[in-house]
């Protein structure tokens, strides 16, 4: 397979590269340390066009595909420092996803609009406080009465969960069923009685992405908030967990090339002993073993993207990329601390911060530990 | 082999993982009685889109098309007439 990007996603990704340089980066510092959404950058990012990429110019989008997408997301991921806008934008564009594949033609028309253009902030909810890996042992429900649906429970760890306008919620609908035909997929807006957010929770990374509660008390919402069919929602999880496991890991391995550069410049310049430190293997083995990484995680990213973009299915395919590119980010961001040494812990040289935001990238949007148990289903144990 | 017969030989031997002396039926509930999870509807999506050489998508993603080998089947056989 040729995954050559064209000179028109070439250019795109230039154009990328250079607006996130020039606007997102400077005060990531200050943002990291204040631990606050930049309002103003993701309307930066919007008026970039970067949240309408993969969505039908009908419907508000700018009708890339998937591939492209994907493509000015490792752009993102590799040029912007502030990876917690990164991974907000990215969760937008992944609800999106969600209602252009599950959504009827009304609640395309109506979301994919506002939802493109980031004038509304969505956040998909599914983690709950008693239910994290084990996803669909969730306790919140959806009762049907009438004409509308009565929600209880609480999400919790929901990114974009404060700002949000609108969730994407999964709930138990019908108990007595297992998961797997007793949950469904809700959308519930901000304003809707019954319907509250939390604050932020402070982190370790990721810190100026929003990451709070959102609680439901006898919250009701009329029948046409339902996504897809009742009884859908594992489903849709399944399959929307194929497009996150792609899009994410491609702001992954944006960051892993950016770390990677850093690396390389700082052991070319920082002199140990008479000369510059990449000379020595304890540090060029490192940086080896980052360089394999990219070249390999490059393509088990573009072999899922490929995949998704022909809407072919990818679990396996999706889990590898999440699993590789998430641990290769970590232990990368890891071996950059110690090739800056006593630098690489100090606040102004950044690199510890990337070590933060990297850490919970093997935990979101299933651990390691789930992308192996599926990895091992699928190999046939 | 039959689309009946692929299906019920591939949740026989891939997807029951109890040494189950009696075989399983072609009406038997294979969601209610957790032989299909989370895990097992993706092996499921996978083997069927691989063998039969078809997408399973939108509307067709519905749980009540894979409760048993009889609904199965029936999915299968009505994507092969499309």
């Amino acid at each position: 397979m040729d995954f050559t990007f064209t000179s028109e996603q070439r250019e795109l990704r230039k154009a990328v590269i250079d607006f996130a340089r020039r606007e997102l980066n400077p005060g990531v510092i200050d943002r990291d340390r204040i631990g606050i959404f930049p309002r103003e950058l993701w309307e930066k990012c919007a008026k970039q066009r970067i949240l309408a990429l993969p969505f039908p110019v009908n419907l508000g989008g700018d009708g890339f595909d998937f591939v492209t997408t994907v493509s000015v997301f490792q752009a993102l991921g590799y040029a912007s420092k502030d990876s917690g806008l990164i991974h907000a934008l990215a969760s937008q564009v992944i609800c999106g996803i969600q209602i252009l594949l599950f959504g009827n033609e009304s609640q395309k028309a109506s979301l994919l609009p506002e939802l493109s253009s980031g004038r509304l902030i969505y956040a998909q909810a599914i983690t709950e406080p008693g239910s994290g890996s084990d996803a669909f042992a969730m306790r919140t429900n959806a009762i049907k009465e009438d004409d509308k649906y009565i929600l209880n429970g609480s999400k919790t760890m929901i990114s974009n969960g404060p700002v949000a306008d609108r969730a994407i919620v999964y709930a138990m609908t019908d108990p007595r069923k297992k998961a797997l035909g007793g949950t469904s997929c809700f959308l519930v807006s901000k304003g809707n009685p019954g319907f509250t957010t939390g604050k932020p929770m402070e982190k370790m990374g990721l810190r100026t992405l929003e990451n709070g509660e959102l609680i439901f008390t006898d919250c009701q919402i009329p029948l046409t908030s339902l996504i897809g069919r009742e009884g859908q929602g594992m489903i849709i999880f399944n399959e929307v967990m194929e497009w996150e496991r792609t899009l994410i890991p491609a702001c992954l391995l944006g960051e892993l090339e950016r770390v990677l550069e850093e690396c390389v410049k700082y052991a070319k310049e920082r002199i140990a002993f008479g000369q510059p430190i990449g000379n020595f293997q304890a540090i060029s083995h490192k940086v080896a073993i980052m360089k394999m990484n990219l070249e390999l995680g490059r393509l088990a990213l573009y072999n899922v993207a490929h995949l998704k973009n022909q809407r072919k299915r990818a679990a396996l395919e999706s889990s590898v990329a999440k699993l590789f590119i998430s641990e290769s980010l970590k232990q990368a961001c890891l071996d950059a601390v110690q090739i800056h040494g006593g630098y690489g812990y100090m606040t102004e040289f950044e690199v510890e911060r990337e070590l933060r935001d990297s850490i919970v990238s093997t935990i979101y949007s299933g651990t390691s530990e789930m992308q192996a148990n599926i990895l091992a289903r699928l190999a046939g144990l | 082999m039959s689309t009946k017969e692929i299906v019920r030989e591939f949740i026989s031997h891939e997807m029951l993982h109890d040494s189950r002396e009696t075989p399983i039926n072609d009406e038997d509930q294979l969601i209610e009685s957790g032989i299909i999870d989370s895990l097992g509807i993706m092996t499921l999506l996978v083997f069927l889109e691989e063998k039969f050489s078809l997408q399973i998508s939108g509307d067709d993603l519905i749980p009540e098309n894979f409760g048993s080998i009889n609904t199965i089947s029936d999915l299968i056989d009505r994507q092969l007439r499309r």
